[in-house]
């Protein structure tokens, strides 16, 4: 196995015919399906397959990718620009609005024109009994529009990646699979891929992560739409270790989804007896807690995602901090695709090409940090906590252009913008002055 | 509007946006049928009529005009719409991301370009000066059958005591003998409403009456000038063969210059009675 070192790489010469793709959830189909795009409009041939073990057409955990679920605006308008409009099949709910509770009251941010901009959607298999009856997994949709392009499906766990002779080896239970120009690490966190990237010595280490607590909660699907309507319910607690919770209808199902750095076995137990979360789904409702789990969530990035031939995307990448993660696989597939397509699959054209976007996701984190501090501020402070509520309610009434801090919390959770445009439109002095009679009101009432 | 349908939803007839207003917004269909209609001196011309996943209203956001036509929902409809200042940022980031709308746009003008075309042909054909009604109703059928496939086919146009009567027709004969009242069956009912119809299963249409010749689909666009509705083209099939909206749009371009020449041929006609009886009167009075 060879360890290149920067001095001695050279530009591999185009066509690269064969990629093999590791990991068919949403950065290896948007790359695949990208890269076919391109190479059809330059009049290259390529040859695709992607290596995924899971079955994203069934339900239960076999093809379950342990998500949230949640397609943002910025990303469903995005691809309804690029042609791929989210079907009724795929989207679960049509979101326009979410409900913000904390321990001191309530309030609803919505879009302006009460547009669905917002898709809630399962990931892969999801509980059982949702796939079927015209229903169909995001993942396993992305993947066939992949296929529909020309990629192939193997369904097979690659467990060994070597270099020989210039090509990329990938084995499968001791045996060679395939030779490839070119490996594209697409898998996520959860997986136990990263560890045979690391083991080539290019560099590549795992990303840090944290864990999530995901649940799914069964109930009646009128129920879900008397209670949640086209809402998502967010939760901002003074509880350490969690960043925040989030409540999302999905028909006859709602996800449950918290996020922190401190996330047990008794995270979703302890959630759902807070008084305020009971507001929202008393006990009279009778709802079922089917599956939980507790996966790993990507909070880093790490610092050589490529080599020669070898290049990672999505969670085994970079990503967005605490969410937004299937419009950072979109950025990530696709900026890979126009590097291999339009440029070369060297080192150097990683590093001119790609290396940028996924600097860009790494930098905008850093805002993301110093936003998610402030945010901590405020929901561990009672007063500060009220002035906010009392802001975004008395910015309900106003213009659409007229309402920051609802703006920027839409934005902060919908994954809409990108957390240095979010850091900056904080700093305006309008909303510290709104906060400021928010602060005031709040202590008056006192 | 279903839970799981994302944008946002119009009923028939409402108006997305109207021909001359500022464009800031671009639109995506998720589901139903939008109508794109333009305000002409022979009255509204539906341009297109797009479907699920079409684009519409990004000319004015890529040429700072004013919008060049009228949207209207056909039928119930869910709209997605993007925002002009969210995908210039998105553009400045990824100039790629044009490639799927560049693609729509050039399939249009290639589009529009193959019925310009074959529109040139056409008016060159019905502008020619044809003094005779029947022969110019033969010739647009003609015209019809060249860009349009149908097995029947009849030009119908409203005589003194408002009733339809056929100046021409192919297929089916028992259509020669046809004669409809405004509003009675469909073509009464276009000439009526002066909108054109697209039907590909007539016997489940209430309008829809009963010939010799039993048909399945059916395709009638209105004759107009200055917003008077003057007659209508009939194309219809017996067999399974469906109409598509292409045949349609195609149509309604072919009824504009049919209107001009059908109402230049009976201003004529007009013209040459009157001529007739002036000099009538002038050989009795010598």
């Amino acid at each position: 196995m060879s360890v290149v070192s920067s001095a001695q790489h050279t530009h591999i010469p185009n066509p690269h015919n064969h990629i093999a793709v590791i990991g068919g959830g949403p950065t290896g189909s948007f790359f695949s399906l990208f890269a076919l795009r391109m190479a059809k409009m330059i009049g290259r041939e390529v040859e695709i397959t992607i290596y995924e073990p899971k079955d994203f057409s069934k339900d239960g955990p076999g093809g379950c990718n342990r998500c949230g679920g949640i397609i943002s605006e910025l990303l469903v308008q995005t691809l309804a620009v690029e042609g791929i409009n989210l079907p009724n099949s795929v989207v679960r709910k049509g979101i326009n609005s979410y409900k913000l509770h904390t321990d001191y009251g309530s309030v609803f941010i919505s879009t302006p024109s009460l547009e669905r901009t917002i898709a809630t959607v399962y990931r892969g298999g999801g509980p059982r009994g949702i796939i079927g009856h015209d229903k169909e997994s995001f993942d396993n949709f992305l993947l066939s529009l992949a296929l529909e392009e020309g990629a192939v499906h193997r369904p097979v766990r690659i467990d060994s990646v070597e270099r020989k002779n210039g090509k990329m080896v990938l084995f499968s239970r001791n045996s060679q699979v395939t030779e490839a120009d070119l490996v594209v690490g697409a898998f996520g966190v959860n997986s136990t891929a990263g560890k045979m990237f690391t083991s080539l010595g290019f560099g590549y280490t795992e990303p840090p992560t944290v864990n999530a607590a995901i649940a799914e909660l069964h109930m009646p699907e009128k129920v879900i739409a008397e209670l949640f309507g086209n809402s998502i319910h967010l939760f901002l607690l003074p509880d350490r270790g969690i960043k925040f919770a989030a409540l999302i209808p999905k028909g006859s199902y709602v996800t449950l989804c918290i996020l922190g750095r401190k996330v047990d076995s008794h995270t979703v137990g302890t959630f759902l007896q807070r008084p305020v979360v009971r507001t929202v789904l008393p006990e009279t409702l009778g709802y079922d807690v089917v599956c939980n789990c507790l996966p790993k969530m990507n909070i880093g990035a790490p610092k050589k995602p490529f080599t020669d031939s070898i290049v990672m995307g999505g969670d085994a990448g970079s990503t967005r901090l605490f969410k937004d993660g299937l419009g950072a696989a979109y950025i990530m597939g696709k900026a890979i695709a126009k590097t291999v397509i339009f440029e070369g699959t060297s080192w150097k054209d990683f590093q001119r090409c790609y290396y940028p976007i996924y600097r860009g996701i790494k930098q905008d984190n850093l805002f993301g940090r110093i936003l998610y501090t402030v945010i901590d501020q405020y929901r561990s402070s009672k007063i500060l906590t009220r002035a906010m509520l009392k802001t975004v309610e008395s910015e309900q009434n106003r213009g659409a252009d007229d309402r920051l801090l609802s703006t920027i919390l839409w934005d902060m959770f919908t994954g809409n913008e990108r957390y240095r445009n979010v850091f900056l439109k904080s700093l305006k002095p309008k909303m510290h002055l709104d906060m400021w009679e928010g602060v005031f009101s709040s202590l008056g009432r006192r | 509007m279903k839970d799981s349908e994302l944008g946002r939803a119009f009923a028939d007839g409402d108006v997305i946006f109207r021909e001359g207003e500022k464009g800031e917004t671009m639109y995506v269909i998720q589901s139903g049928r939008v109508k794109i209609k333009k305000h002409s001196e022979s009255g509204e011309i539906t341009l297109a009529t797009l479907t699920n996943g079409d684009i519409f209203g990004e000319m004015a956001l890529f040429d700072r005009m004013p919008r060049s036509a009228t949207a209207v929902a056909s039928g119930n409809a869910t709209i997605l719409s993007i925002d002009k200042k969210k995908l210039f940022t998105t553009i400045s980031r990824d100039p790629t991301m044009v490639f799927k709308v560049l693609e729509t746009m050039s399939q249009r003008i290639r589009m529009l370009d193959e019925e310009l075309s074959r529109l040139k042909k056409t008016r060159e054909h019905l502008l020619q000066t044809c003094c005779d009604v029947e022969e110019t109703c033969e010739m647009i059928l003609q015209e019809a059958k060249k860009t349009i496939a149908a097995e029947n086919g009849s030009v119908m146009l409203c005589d003194s005591d408002n009733t339809l009567d056929i100046k021409a027709a192919f297929g089916g004969k028992s259509t020669q003998l046809m004669k409809l009242k405004v509003g009675e069956g469909i073509a009464g009912d276009v000439l009526s409403t002066g909108r054109s119809e697209m039907l590909n299963n007539v016997s489940t249409d209430g309008r829809y009456k009963k010939g010799s010749t039993k048909i399945i689909s059916m395709l009638c666009a209105p004759l107009k000038c200055d917003n008077r509705v003057f007659g209508v083209i009939n194309l219809s099939n017996t067999s399974e063969r469906l109409f598509l909206l292409e045949d349609l749009r195609m149509l309604n371009s072919l009824a504009v210059y049919a209107s001009i020449a059908v109402k230049n041929a009976l201003n004529y006609a007009e013209l040459r009675v009157a001529a007739d009886s002036v000099l009538k009167q002038a050989i009795l009075v010598t």
